[in-house]
């Protein structure tokens, strides 16, 4: 049994690796794109069977964002952006309990040895996606920050001029300010990461040891970390947006 | 540089996965968030709508009752008056013609009385002229002898007095 960090490498298409993830990614956001267009081609004033599911989601998560910014123009705006990212992590982090994880795959020999390089891996056990969101909810929070308030008022935020009140401290402050805005894109994505790339250790471990009915709790264990992490990544970009889109008070 | 590798970390990975998300998140704008949102304040309105809707028609039909309610007092108001004026006029009627049936029939008693007492004193002058006769003839034959008759009857009649 090898666990990779890392996603491991399928296949090339010239010199890109196709890696495991990667490929889920795509298969996942094909059908997501599908399920859209499929919904917005049905969609009618009078709602009937998944439009009735996805309205629920939605107006639920009105509600929760309405709830935060208490602001309806800002929740259009997060809106889109926060939903997104629910959706998007929820759906990778579940693919972890897609059957066939860590078991169907190809074998292939690296440095002597014969592994099995699994076809499917949870997209949010890749770095590359969790920080490609991670950097994505960042930038767009400096970005709505700096549209909102001005970029005079928002640069304010992190670089306080040592000689007013509370002379040094606000200085010091605005300077941590600063690098936890970075730290906010390391935090993001290794939270993410951390927490599904374990659930998927824990998962082919278990398997591994017992195939039959001891797994089944920690795939229902599962399938309640995904969903928490994916809305600990959708509220927490929101409730930055929202400190960004709101003007420090002097 | 080294641990990116060993996390896995690869620019050309990042990259698809930032384009991959970018393009999810504009197809969910363009065909998900953007119609449902929109369906679904055209049904918040909608229903708000068919509410105030309902509220106005329920005012209005409790105003619509209302003066139902009060054109029937009225009615029935109008209703009584003609009744009671109708009785008044018909009590009114009724004496009028009780007077008038009074009137008339002593009047017609009046004129029964004069008419029988005329009768009874044609029949009594016939009477009398009928006696008058009848002793004239009976007289005639008795005296057997014929006054003229002018004299005879002056003489009977004298004599009925």
């Amino acid at each position: 049994m090898e666990i990779s960090l890392a996603p491991e490498i399928i296949f090339h298409i010239g010199s890109f690796p196709v890696t495991n993830s990667l490929l889920m990614t795509l298969i996942l956001s094909a059908i997501i794109i599908l399920t859209s267009l499929n919904l917005r081609n049905k969609l009618k004033l009078v709602p009937k069977g998944f439009q009735n599911i996805f309205e629920y989601v939605m107006e639920a998560f009105l509600d929760l964002i309405d709830s935060v910014t208490q602001n309806r123009e800002q929740t259009r705006k997060f809106f889109p952006l926060v939903v997104t990212i629910f959706l998007f992590v929820i759906l990778s982090n579940w693919i972890e309990l897609v059957p066939g994880l860590g078991t169907i795959g190809i074998n292939e020999t690296h440095h002597g040895k014969t592994i099995l390089v699994p076809f499917i891996r949870s997209a949010s056990a890749d770095l590359n996606m969790t920080l490609a969101i991670a950097l994505i909810s960042v930038f767009t929070i400096q970005f709505m920050g700096i549209a909102a308030i001005g970029a005079a008022r928002y640069a304010g935020k992190f670089f306080v001029n040592p000689l007013r009140k509370p002379y040094f401290i606000g200085t010091f402050v605005g300077i941590l300010e600063l690098i936890s805005e970075v730290a906010k894109i390391i935090s993001f994505s290794f939270r993410l990461f951390g927490n599904i790339f374990a659930g998927e250790v824990l998962l082919i471990v278990m398997l591994n040891l017992v195939p039959y009915f001891v797994p089944l709790p920690f795939l229902f264990l599962e399938l309640f970390v995904g969903f928490v992490q994916a809305l600990v990544f959708a509220m927490l970009t929101l409730v930055f947006l929202k400190m960004a889109v709101t003007a420090h008070e002097h | 540089m080294e641990l990116l590798d060993n996390l896995g970390i690869d620019g050309r990975l990042l990259l698809a996965q930032l384009i991959n998300f970018v393009i999810l998140l504009a197809v969910l704008y363009k065909f998900a968030y953007g119609p449902v949102l929109k369906i679904l304040e055209e049904r918040t309105k909608k229903i708000e709508n068919g509410l105030k809707d309902a509220e106005e028609s329920h005012k209005k039909l409790a105003e619509i009752s209302e003066k139902e309610a009060a054109v029937l007092v009225e009615a029935r108001k109008n209703a009584q008056q003609i009744i009671k004026k109708s009785e008044e006029a018909a009590v009114k009627n009724a004496e009028e013609i009780i007077v008038l049936a009074k009137d008339q029939s002593i009047k017609m008693l009046e004129q029964a009385k004069k008419q029988i007492e005329q009768e009874k004193e044609k029949i009594l002058a016939e009477v009398k002229t009928e006696v008058a006769e009848l002793i004239m003839v009976a007289t005639g034959k008795i005296i057997d002898e014929k006054l003229d008759s002018e004299k005879d009857r002056d003489l009977i009649n004298r004599s009925i007095k």
